[in-house]
């Protein structure tokens, strides 16, 4: 469960963006999390719904989680398979179990957008 | 300085100027595209840094709990102890067993207890080095070996500024490991299989464990050994020297 450290790194973004902004509310956060994160998504959103409960800025948030699709090049035929989804187990044209992963956002946990009020 | 402990680090993990737009209703929409591991990934090239400037190499070891990390670097210590300069941080949720048993092999160690937290971040590594550098010994090492918290999970997902990361699977636990924990696998360098002197009593197929782990890392460097009857741990030991002295050389 690192998914709830994550979550309290992401309410303390949240308070410095909301004091930057002078703003009393998030009514909304947007995440990006990559399917190569190592982050379950239902427990970030646990985290998220346990931990705003107790914090007056963010209580009551939508958060809205988008999942990234990641390309797996195949090491034998060179094709690419696109899916945000689980990883392939082998190349669907020629079989090769040898996909590597381009990372991109597909390893990363990103705070994309947030939505506060005055 | 930095935060955590008032050391003379520059951590640089903001970046400011974020888009915005207030629409009519006052409402405010931040574009902030900002990666949750900005403030951990800071802090471990911030590690990193350190241990290069003392001429260090850092091993990350991860496994599940019982796998033999700490017995590893026992019999690690029992061999390589003479000839080369070694400290432990250990990571676990609660108590100083670890440390202790690595301190009664004279080697300088300290104990991070996480009160419940599944992993080490970069910052607890941060703190841990500086209390270790004041243990005797600690301040002239050439390996620095930090054991994470027991789990194959969440600590693949924290870089702590290690220069290698060692995943551990035991002969007991099966050698569908890396299929079903492929993050632990795809983020390490070094991939120990230990415990080989139990298998002639379990179902544990080495190569179809190394053959799993290196489609998901097809560089990864595998070796299976037993610590204990030492068949096989002479790749370990030299995969260490080799580390510390080429850190060593100019």
């Amino acid at each position: 469960m690192h998914e709830i450290s994550l979550v309290q790194g992401l309410l303390q973004q949240l308070h410095d963006l909301a004091a930057e902004h002078r703003t009393a509310r998030v009514t909304k956060v947007t995440m990006v999390v990559g399917p190569l994160s190592g982050v379950v998504v239902e427990s970030f959103q646990f985290g998220f719904d346990i931990l705003t409960r107790e914090d007056d800025l963010v209580r009551g948030a939508e958060l809205e989680i988008v999942i990234p699709e990641v390309s797996y090049r195949c090491s034998g035929c060179g094709a690419v398979e696109k899916t945000a989804g689980q990883r392939p187990r082998k190349c669907s044209g020629c079989g090769d179990p040898i996909l590597i992963a381009e990372q991109g956002m597909g390893g990363d946990v990103i705070l994309q957008q947030v939505e506060m009020e005055d | 300085m930095c935060d955590a402990c008032g050391c003379q680090t520059h951590i640089h993990d903001h970046d400011h100027g974020h888009a915005h737009a207030h629409t009519h209703d006052e409402a405010v929409i931040v574009d902030v595209n900002r990666s949750l591991f900005a403030a951990n990934d800071a802090m471990a090239k911030s590690n990193r840094e350190h241990f290069d400037e003392e001429n260090l190499v850092v091993l990350n070891l991860i496994s599940s709990p019982g796998s033999g990390k700490t017995t590893l670097l026992e019999h690690t210590i029992d061999r390589l102890g003479g000839e080369i300069r070694i400290g432990v941080i250990e990571g676990d949720i609660e108590t100083e067993r670890d440390a202790e048993r690595i301190r009664a092999k004279g080697v300088p160690a300290v104990q991070l207890t996480t009160g419940g937290a599944c992993h080490l971040d970069a910052s607890m590594i941060h703190r841990g080095f500086h209390r270790l550098q004041k243990e005797p010994g600690g301040d002239s090492l050439d390996l620095l070996v930090i054991e994470n918290v027991g789990n194959l999970v969440c600590p693949a997902t924290f870089d702590l500024g290690e220069h290698q990361r060692v995943v551990l699977v035991s002969v007991p636990e099966g050698s569908d490991k890396p299929a079903k924990y492929p993050k632990a696998f795809t983020s390490s360098q070094l991939f120990l299989i230990t415990k080989t002197d139990l298998l002639p009593y379990f179902d544990f197929d080495v190569a179809e464990a190394t053959r799993e782990a290196r489609h998901l890392n097809p560089g990864l460097e595998v070796m299976a050994f037993s610590a204990t009857t030492g068949d096989g741990f002479e790749a370990w030991l030299d995969q260490l020297r080799n580390l510390v002295s080429q850190k060593k050389k100019p």
